[in-house]
């Protein structure tokens, strides 16, 4: 194939000859003027010896076998030369190359985009990986078992937070519910998107509270607590920063530090992006769906129920 | 105390499996008022840090300070009031190191960098 620089050119070339040859057709009264204007400008200008040879031959062969003078057959020479002067590349070609074009490279850009956040994705893979997540119990909002198995098979997305939070989580359950909307209208409910809310405050938020609370922002949102020992494991096992006391009298009234961040796991349970307070939901569903997309692409297993 | 304005025990907080039930969305946005009303109180007072300041926003602010205390709980009240302070301090050091940035970039400019 060509270079890029070399078709641009022979391309510039072709509609500058076509702008020429446009002049004559439309004005009868110009035409020889134009005609051997364009002609001597060709001849000047032309660069390709193969063009220049077959105009030479043409000419006298024209000469020849015509009883009637030269610029009589004036038409139909124009079209030839121009045939001739500007080869395959008509407009239809430019277009077609300009489309080519244009396909080529949004294909690589998205090819591109696509294999960035697969190496991103698979760095969390393998032996010797930081590891984000890992194998813990804690129990749903029924008091049953659930464990990093249950989190298998679905891409989850995980926060850790505590009910009597005062601003932010409820800023950011907010922003999990329209990001949970907008990828399932996304998915066509496919039920491959598990979102998760883990507690920090153990010993105040029960399964009762957890769900009277998580019930406000998204009904959807898996609530999971546990002991002060199993809640403290898996703020471990996701690096959350963890600090809830641990004997606190009844009705006393104390804050949790904990982190800020969701994280995005894929259905292997490796992490895969964090989801920060600088997203928005339009963000944060777009990278949480590019995702999806490209384990579906590569036909990994899914399950949906 | 009461941990919520309408309710003077724990009785009503408790869950029934021992949990504590959290403030919901109403009073959150209850509490959230009350902390607005009185911060504007304090930005009208120039005070900044409502905990040290304690007396003087008592004084200046009294019906706001009362509001935003029965609307929150007291360790919202307390996290809010050094979270402004927080911020106040932040945005101050931003605004510090644009300024200083600026300068530097004139500077900098001033003996003929960055003049193409």
């Amino acid at each position: 194939m060509p270079s890029p620089m070399r078709m641009a050119g022979l391309l510039s070339r072709a509609t500058r000859n076509m702008t020429i040859e446009a002049a004559p057709a439309s004005s009868t009264r110009i035409v020889p003027f134009l005609r051997n204007n364009a002609s001597q400008c060709r001849a000047y200008t032309q660069q390709r010896p193969r063009c220049q040879q077959s105009m030479r031959s043409m000419i006298p062969a024209q000469n020849d076998f015509s009883t009637s003078a030269f610029r009589a057959k004036g038409p139909t020479m124009g079209q030839m030369r121009q045939r001739h002067t500007t080869g395959p590349f008509s407009w239809k070609a430019a277009l077609l190359f300009v489309l080519t074009g244009a396909g080529m490279m949004v294909y690589f850009r998205v090819e591109k985009a696509r294999l960035e956040r697969k190496r991103m994705a698979e760095m969390s893979k393998g032996v010797g990986r930081p590891k984000v997540g890992g194998p813990f119990v804690l129990k749903d909002l029924d008091g049953k078992e659930f464990t990093e198995e249950d989190l298998k098979g679905k891409y989850s997305f995980v926060y850790f937070g505590f009910t009597h939070c005062p601003d932010i989580c409820p800023d950011e359950l907010d922003k999990m519910a329209e990001i949970i909307e907008k990828v399932k209208a996304s998915t066509k409910d496919e039920k491959l998107f598990m979102p998760v809310f883990i507690t920090c405050d153990p010993v105040r938020d029960t399964p009762e509270v957890l769900r009277e609370y998580l019930k406000e922002f998204h009904p959807g949102i898996v609530g999971l607590t546990g002991t002060y020992e199993q809640v403290k494991n898996v703020c471990k096992q996701y690096r959350v920063y963890f600090s809830t006391p641990k004997d606190v009298k009844p009705g006393e009234d104390y804050l949790v530090d904990h982190s800020i961040y969701f994280y995005l796991m894929d259905p292997d349970n490796d992490f895969v992006e964090c989801i920060g307070r600088q997203d928005t939901p339009e963000s944060a569903s777009k990278v949480i769906l590019e995702h999806i997309n490209d384990w579906k692409r590569e036909g990994k297993p899914l399950k949906t129920v | 105390m009461g941990w919520l304005p309408w309710s003077s025990g724990d009785s009503k907080n408790a869950a029934s499996d021992g949990g504590r039930i959290a403030p919901d969305r109403t009073s959150r946005a209850r509490c959230w008022e009350g902390r607005d009303l009185f911060f504007a109180c304090l930005d009208k007072n120039d005070i900044l840090d409502g905990i040290k300041e304690d007396k003087k926003a008592r004084q200046k602010c009294a019906k706001e300070v009362e509001e935003f205390e029965a609307a929150c709980s007291q360790s919202w009240v307390k996290y809010f009031k050094e979270k402004r302070v927080m911020e106040h301090n932040r945005d101050k050091t931003i605004e510090r190191i644009q300024k200083e940035d600026a300068a530097k970039v004139k500077e900098l400019k001033s003996q003929g960098w960055g003049s193409k």
